[in-house]
């Protein structure tokens, strides 16, 4: 470690808390910053902003005029380095950037991948902002919305019970192969007949206690990343207790992926000065045929 | 030979201080069934699925060894946080019917479910490690093989493989474990020799840990929580750090190690008969 990174750590740290000197405006920057955006989303979003809250600037200067905003479900270092090639500064992220909910900086010092993530950022100006919890708490979810969106299931919303879909007979098979195709996704796991007759679809969220009770009254439970050890558990006894259930186990990015294009779309009328363009971080994951 | 009897000849076994009901949620013991229950046989597994009591009590066994629970939840384990989530409330368990059913068929088969995690995993020797490595064939290309005695004490976990493609290796182990589940993050044709290997629930911290060791450039494992350990492997690929990871499903990497307890527990269990019957994975895939 030596002192410039120190110093320069320091800086990215006080920024993002926004406890860093306010700069003097230069006549030929671009004309909006980072902050002034987050500003936007406040005033836009329809809930009262959180005291407490994981949606704050990770890294970067936000008072830097930006060049392009990039919305993504998370920022890998592959989504960092794509973000920059398409020539957009702000990146507005679903999920952390440094690894854990709270993107907890202070445990990585000697950690040589978060240097390396850091100074990509860095050399880039690049500027990162979490978007999670109140993209949630839209009501509708904004993740929600844009999920549905992307599989063509917002007709299919149970009026009775929010997160129930009753979609046309399909088998938990065929079903598999749609959803991976719409999300693009190449991970999903099931556990269940693939002939399954599916028509209730639940969306169980990744809990086992949320999982249990959506599989009351549904032929699938949908899960984007669950705990191997309780829901992909229970189905399985489910089944051989000679119940007809499935569960569908898509991995988290597929889950909400999608829900970060409808932030692109939501922020474009309220933030005309740059363009913003949805770039999936994308599924992680390839299985071996 | 009673349910208690034989957890305290485990006890006596571990070679470590038996710990249970600590406040961070070691909880080895009895999970379901009676102390005073005289054991007819023993069946060790990865996690007690309504399969395997059927086949336990099919072939005459009634005391289930396992290292999960047989109902889908690790309760408040400290170290997990909000990577899972709370059991489901009483009221809900109580009228699921799949919870019925299992709860009858274990009441009506008078069994006993015995947890064995923790003081497993203290042990000296991590038998979960070396049962997994000898599943993927990998043994004698663990490193310490040629300085240590016991090469699988904790943080023995390098092995030097015959040069391979990320592609070939990631499905020579679906073959090898039998499970189809297994997720890759890589570059299919890049080539891989230096690998550390870990099993189970994966956090970010033990990334970091076999990432000390130079030269690794293939991470094999088990379970990942994909805001953490996940991201933190896709980003030392794109890093190129290393060439690629390998996760092979909590139930895949540990499931081995099960066997292992059937091993060590025949050293000092011989009155009745002690049967490795692995769970499986609860998975299928679409390409």
């Amino acid at each position: 470690m030596n002192s410039h990174n120190w110093t320069r750590r320091d800086f990215g740290r006080l920024a993002a808390l926004g406890l860093a000197a306010a700069r003097t405006a230069q006549p030929q920057a671009a004309p909006i910053t980072a902050r002034q955006v987050v500003e936007r989303i406040k005033k836009n979003i329809g809930v009262p902003w959180r005291n407490h809250t994981c949606d704050t600037f990770k890294w970067g200067d936000p008072d830097a005029p930006i060049t392009g905003i990039t919305c993504t479900f998370m920022s890998t270092l592959s989504l960092l380095q794509r973000s920059a090639a398409a020539g957009n500064s702000f990146i507005i992220s679903h999920e952390p950037t440094f690894w854990s909910a709270d993107d907890v900086a202070s445990d990585l010092r000697d950690d040589p991948l978060f240097e390396h993530k850091m100074d990509f950022i860095d050399k880039n100006r690049l500027v990162v902002f979490r978007f999670h919890d109140h993209w949630h708490a839209r009501r509708p979810d904004g993740i929600a919305t844009g999920w549905n969106r992307r599989m063509g299931w917002d007709q299919y919303q149970s009026k009775e019970q929010r997160g129930v879909y009753v979609i046309p007979e399909t088998t938990l098979g065929a079903l598999a192969k749609e959803m991976q195709a719409k999300l693009n996704v190449r991970s999903a796991r099931m556990v269940g007949d693939p002939g399954l007759k599916v028509t209730r679809v639940a969306s169980g969220g990744h809990y086992i206690a949320q999982c249990m009770a959506a599989a009351q009254n549904a032929d699938v439970v949908l899960a984007g990343e669950s705990r191997e050890w309780e829901t992909a558990e229970y189905i399985r006894d489910a089944v051989a207790s000679g119940q007809k259930k499935g569960l569908l186990l898509l991995p988290h990015e597929g889950g909400e992926e999608a829900g970060m294009e409808e932030c692109a779309q939501w922020l474009r009328p309220f933030v005309p000065e740059v363009p913003i363009k949805f770039i999936e971080s994308g599924d992680p994951f390839w299985i071996p045929a | 030979m009673t349910a208690e009897q034989l957890i305290l000849r485990m006890m006596k076994n571990a070679g470590v201080p038996w710990q249970s009901q600590r406040a961070d949620g070691f909880d080895d013991g009895i999970h379901m069934g009676d102390n005073d229950t005289v054991v007819s046989g023993i069946v060790t597994t990865f996690i007690p699925t309504l399969d395997v009591l059927r086949r336990a009590v099919a072939s005459g066994k009634n005391t289930i060894i396992c290292r999960e629970t047989p109902f889908y939840s690790r309760g408040e384990r400290a170290p997990l946080f909000w990577r899972n989530g709370s059991p489901p409330p009483p009221e809900l368990m109580d009228k699921d019917a799949t919870v019925k059913a299992k709860r009858e068929f274990i009441a009506a088969n008078k069994l006993v479910i015995v947890k064995l995690f923790d003081n497993w995993d203290a042990r000296k020797t991590d038998g979960q490690l070396r049962a997994l490595a000898m599943a993927l064939g990998w043994d004698k290309y663990h490193l310490a093989r040629k300085g240590g005695k016991d090469v699988y004490r904790p943080g023995n976990e390098y092995f030097s493989l015959p040069k391979m493609s990320l592609g070939q290796l990631a499905k020579d182990l679906q073959g090898k474990l039998k499970t189809r589940g297994i997720r890759v993050i890589g570059d299919p044709q890049s080539q891989v020799s230096k690998a550390a290997l870990t099993h189970g629930f994966l956090l970010v911290a033990d990334v970091q840990r076999v990432m000390k060791e130079p030269g690794v450039d293939l991470f094999a494992g088990g379970e990942p929580v994909e805001w953490e350990a996940s991201e933190y492997l896709e980003d030392l690929v794109a890093a190129k750090m290393i060439k690629g990871a390998i996760l092979l499903g909590n139930q895949a990497s540990e499931e081995p190690g099960s066997r292992e307890v059937a091993a060590w527990l025949k050293t000092f269990v011989t009155e009745v008969p002690v049967e490795w019957i692995p769970a499986g994975e609860p998975f299928w895939t679409v390409s």
